[in-house]
């Protein structure tokens, strides 16, 4: 067991802790109020002190604390690229495990379906859907989710109709086991590695489409932060205050890049196929 | 097979049909462009007076009838915003669109496939993290940001590339790049993934005992199996990549439906942005279509009839 | 990879070549694409930018806001409801045909014609009729007495009759002709729109050989075009990337005060601010001289009222409420309302920075805001709509381009208006007695008294005067004006 942990995943096992910490623990780690304005700290570099405070990362164009931002963000980001993948995740399997263990008309009507969720860009459908509903924080997070459960569904279908016509799922079936067992027990863990890759490059998405929206005016809500909203209200700095956009930026990468590989590492694990080497 | 295609063309059908209708009721749900047209000081029987000269004081599924009856002729309709034939109008930005996303899936097939190829090869080493970190790098920044970056770079800084606009290939660099590299990482950790697996399948090793190098072996059978889950993410990615190049269009002012699709939602032009929608759904489902035959030809395995 | 990487050096020097700027020509950088070419439909800022210069119009405002004549030599009211203009006869369409009083009369009725459809229908829907009484004479009928007529022939352009019937309305906006500087040589679609110099041009010869408009809707993006030579002037920009673009030195800034106000709405008729303490209050919150210095950056002037100074109409001596956020907080209390939480609407077209702004400095003074942001057209149906979708507060950037008081106060506080959530009978009377006569000693002393109104009801704090921002290379002289107009033949390469 000790053999699977090398140092390279205890060091990605870390860091995606202290990325969940600093966000859980934001309230307590923020050196300033993340939303309180100083219009005559506006713009500041990193490491400006003021009478009353240091900002270690510099000030925004509002004069607010930008270390405190950020660590508020992670709180924004996190939360809703770990919610919005939950629902699709959940959502997007079950339709694909249905479609790809039944097959016939159910699989037709599931693939037609997920075929045209898929065939509308979701950013479209997204922005369409916030002019309709109003932004806010859930039905960001629902939003998100319910447009991109067709791709979890195309995966676990895929891998379902692998799976299924392997030799040792007809011998189950033959022994009288029943679907949902089947299913839960045989396929989902056979599937699960491809399920894991998609929603782990999902959740880096997913706080990248936050920030899209962001951009379009339509993610997280003004004065709350995301790392999104922060670096799309910093781009316009891009040459004057360069901090705000490059520590945001540098955590998302590091955060991406960290759920990537856990999920290639835990990919690596999960698949039976490549236990054992 | 030529019966399943039919059938499978039939259910595109009524699939682009699904779209059509989601996108019609969602877009009138939201308003429609009068307020937008009117000047500031307008009067309310002023603003009554152009909503019922363009029609959405019409009951909804009026209006979804006469869509569809113009449809069913056809006919597109006219932009009540720009007053022009829709089909032209769309029809204008489409090459743009194409030569954007070829040129994306060049960078992103060119480099995320080899690299991928590479990370199973060379699995666990210093190659496989770094290769990991520099596919992921396209995908782990916003493109509103590294577009910019992009072009302060090449651009304002180097000079080498033009900043914004649609003049010939060098306009068309910086944008392919961008959009690109957010499907980039995708290609190469799936084709990893297949790379793998089929590294640890017994013909491999057979192959190998056979006195057979790795390389010879990943050439000649590995890559056409692993090609199956490539091919399925290839065609999702299609409509990734029009959804990404809706930023990447707008940070490059580059000419395409992406950035046509969200002015007009903007601007409530319901035509232009239902008729950019069928055609992504048309092109996306024809994608998928070739994706199955593809299935079919790559791996003999999957009968096309399940 | 490695192929691209050996084809980048090739492409620069391709790349290179368009940086020289051949002074002949002038390339603007837009925000956005032409919606129509025809000038009688779209009004939006980029189409007009463009079509303007395609034709002449009636009337034209001169640098200081004066309106003088451009088609019309002289006009004057032979009784309150009649106007006679005398037109020039030595103009010519650019398909050589002569401009006749017919057109200018079949432009009005053209743009007035219901059928039409014309978005822009309400500038000129007072005018009952337009007809030809000379040989080079036009006599326009108003429905009332109707003092912004002239204000509204500004944005008068005058088409070809016989062209546009023979072509047909979809077509001419295709290929619009018209009696201006320019002709259009090419629309590109969501690229670019190229315009030709007409040198026989009966205003003198034009400036540039060939303008060409271009449609980049990123900020930053417009910054590099300038920055490289890829564009000679831009405008659409905030007053920090203004000052992130000073240090370039083969650029300039080149700013005016407009007529357009940033105001603040507050709904007195429904949620907390239905109580005046608390409009008051708000009034009084809002540090508009840290918004002008720290926000704006000093891109903007401070004003009293809820209209610029650029606008018949301003007055300047009533007194504006004073920053004390003390006695804003007491008076919050003295209604109840404090910690009440109150809305602020808002879309992405508004000035975010402004809006938390304002969440801060009254969250100060004891009022929760929640900022509530949907895209444009949403906000429009909210803003417009009952005063319970109008919620507390937002932020509008007004211009009414006609510099008249009745283009900004009767819509935005007029009962009735779509814009108004107040109803105020002694309001009422002072502004519909200003919209019907035409002597302006009596118009003023009403928008006196109307203002008196305003400041004491608080239906909307005016924050500043807009300033217009353009970023042009050094080299091109131009003086923009307060009506935002862009007349290319007003700019010239020194």
């Amino acid at each position: 067991m000790s053999a699977r942990f090398s140092p390279g995943i205890v060091l990605i096992l870390l860091l995606l802790a202290a990325f969940v910490l600093a966000a859980a623990g934001a309230d307590l780690l923020s050196p300033a109020d993340p939303l309180r304005q100083s219009l005559l700290l506006r713009l500041r570099e990193p490491g400006f002190a003021s009478r009353t405070a240091t900002y270690w990362l510099g000030t925004d164009d509002l004069g607010r604390d930008l270390l405190s931002r950020i660590l508020y963000g992670a709180r924004a980001s996190l939360l809703v690229a770990a919610l919005s993948v939950s629902v699709s995740l959940v959502v997007g399997t079950a339709l694909g495990l249905l479609a790809g263990w039944f097959r016939g008309w159910t699989a037709v009507l599931i693939m037609r379906f997920v075929d045209t969720m898929l065939s509308i860009p979701a950013i479209l459908l997204a922005v369409l859907t916030v002019a309709v509903l109003g932004p806010g924080f859930l039905k960001l997070v629902m939003v998100l989710g319910l447009t991109r459960w067709p791709r979890y569904t195309r995966v676990a279908y895929a891998a379902t109709l692998q799976v299924a016509g392997l030799p040792y799922i007809k011998a189950a079936e033959m022994a009288g086991c029943g679907a949902t067992r089947i299913l839960w027990r045989h396929i989902l863990p056979n599937i699960a590695g491809p399920l894991m890759v998609v929603a782990t490059s999902e959740f880096g998405l997913m706080i990248l489409f936050e920030a899209g929206l962001s951009f379009l005016g339509l993610g997280i809500q003004p004065p709350y932060p995301s790392w999104g909203s922060i670096m799309s209200a910093g781009r316009q700095y891009v040459t004057r205050a360069w901090w705000l956009t490059v520590f945001p930026g540098a955590c998302l990468f590091v955060l991406v890049l960290c759920v990537n590989l856990f999920g290639d590492w835990l990919r690596d694990r999960v698949d039976p196929r490549s236990r054992g080497r | 097979m030529i019966r399943h295609l039919a059938g499978r063309l039939g259910q595109a059908l009524v699939a682009s049909f699904g779209v059509l209708t989601i996108v019609f009721f969602v877009m009138r749900l939201s308003g429609d462009p009068t307020l937008l047209l009117v000047p500031e000081g307008a009067t309310a029987e002023q603003i009554a007076a152009l909503r019922h000269a363009l029609g959405f004081d019409r009951p909804l599924f009026v209006q979804y009838l006469s869509y569809l009856a113009d449809l069913a002729r056809l006919d597109l309709g006219e932009s009540l915003v720009q007053r022009s034939g829709v089909a032209g109008i769309v029809a204008e930005r489409i090459p743009y669109t194409v030569e954007l996303a070829a040129g994306a899936l060049v960078v992103a097939l060119g480099i995320g496939i080899p690299a991928g190829v590479a990370m199973a090869v060379w699995r666990g080493g210093m190659v496989e993290r770094l290769l990991a970190g520099f596919v992921l790098t396209g995908q782990s920044l916003p493109t509103f940001w590294s577009g910019i970056l992009l072009i302060l770079l090449f651009g304002v800084h180097l000079r080498w590339l033009p900043t914004s606009g649609a003049d010939g290939l060098s306009s068309l660099v910086m944008p392919a790049i961008a959009l690109g590299a957010l499907t980039m990482s995708t290609f190469a950790r799936m084709t990893r993934i297949a790379v793998l697996d089929e590294l640890s399948r017994d013909y491999v090793s057979a192959a190998r005992a056979r006195g057979l190098s790795l390389g010879a072996a990943v050439a000649r059978h590995v890559l056409r199996n692993a090609a199956i889950p490539v091919v399925t993410i290839a065609a999702l990615e299609v409509g990734n990549l029009l959804a990404g190049a809706v930023i990447v269009e707008t940070v490059f002012a580059w000419p395409g439906i992406g950035q046509l699709a969200i002015q007009s939602i903007a601007a409530r032009d319901f035509l232009i942005v239902q008729t950019v929608v069928l055609f992504v759904s048309v092109v996306y489902i024809g994608m998928n279509l070739l994706a199955d035959i593809a299935y079919a030809v790559i791996d003999p395995r999957i009968r096309l009839d399940r | 990879m490695r192929r691209l990487l050996l084809a980048l050096p090739v492409l620069a020097l391709t790349a290179g070549a368009a940086f020289a700027q051949p002074k002949d020509t002038l390339v603007v950088d837009m925000p956005g694409d032409v919606a129509t070419m025809d000038p009688h439909l779209q009004w939006d800022t980029e189409s007009y930018t463009v079509y303007r210069n395609i034709f002449d119009n009636l009337v034209t405002r001169d640098v200081s806001g004066k309106i003088v004549p451009q088609v019309a030599t002289a006009w004057k009211y032979t009784d309150d409801k009649t106007i006679v203009f005398d037109l020039r006869s030595d103009i010519t369409f650019q398909d050589g045909s002569k401009l006749t009083p017919e057109d200018v009369a079949f432009s009005i009725r053209r743009i007035i014609n219901p059928d039409f459809k014309s978005p822009q229908l309400s500038q000129f829907d007072q005018i009952a009729s337009a007809e030809v009484t000379g040989p080079a004479q036009v006599t326009l009928k108003t429905k009332t007495t109707y003092p912004a007529l002239m204000a509204q022939l500004v944005k008068l352009s005058i088409v070809p009759k016989a062209y546009v019937e023979k072509l047909g309305d979809q077509k001419f906006n295709q290929e619009p002709m018209g009696s201006g500087p320019y002709r259009l040589r090419a629309w590109q679609r969501g690229v670019q729109s190229t315009l030709d110099a007409v040198d026989t041009h009966w205003r003198g010869k034009p400036p540039f050989k060939t303008v060409t408009f271009r449609a980049v809707p990123d900020i930053p993006t417009r910054l590099a075009d300038l920055r490289t030579g890829r564009a000679d002037i831009t405008y659409g920009l905030s007053p920090d990337d203004a000052e992130a673009m000073k240090a370039e030195k083969a650029l300039q800034l080149l700013t005016v005060p407009t007529e357009r106000i940033a105001y603040l709405f507050v709904n007195p008729t429904a949620t907390a601010t239905k109580d005046k303490r608390v409009r008051q209050a708000i009034a009084m919150a809002i540090d508009r001289e840290s918004i002008i210095s720290a926000l704006q950056q000093g891109y903007a002037k401070p004003v009293n009222i809820v209209l610029t100074p650029a606008n018949f109409g301003y007055i300047a001596d009533i007194p504006g409420w004073p920053h004390d956020p003390a006695k804003a907080r007491a008076l919050i209390k003295a209604a109840g309302a404090e910690g009440a939480t109150i809305k602020l609407i808002t879309s992405p077209a508004y000035d975010r920075r402004l809006n938390e702004a304002v969440q801060q400095m009254l969250g100060d003074v004891g009022l929760k805001v929640e900022i509530s942001m949907t895209d444009q057209p949403t906000f429009l149906k909210r803003r417009q709509g009952t005063p319970e979708e109008a919620e507390s507060l937002s932020q509008g950037r007004w211009s009414c381009a006609c510099q008249d008081a009745d283009g900004v106060i009767f819509p935005l506080f007029r009962s009735g208006s779509i814009w108004s959530k107040m109803s105020n009978p002694a309001f009422d009377a002072e502004v519909d007695a200003a919209r019907v006569t035409l002597d302006e000693a009596k118009r003023l002393s009403h928008y006196r008294k109307a203002f008196e109104i305003l400041r004491e009801e608080v239906p909307g704090v005016g924050l500043f005067q807009n300033v217009a921002i353009y970023l042009a290379r050094k080299e091109l002289k131009w003086t923009p004006t307060a009506n935002e107009a862009f007349f290319v033949t007003d700019m010239k390469w020194q």
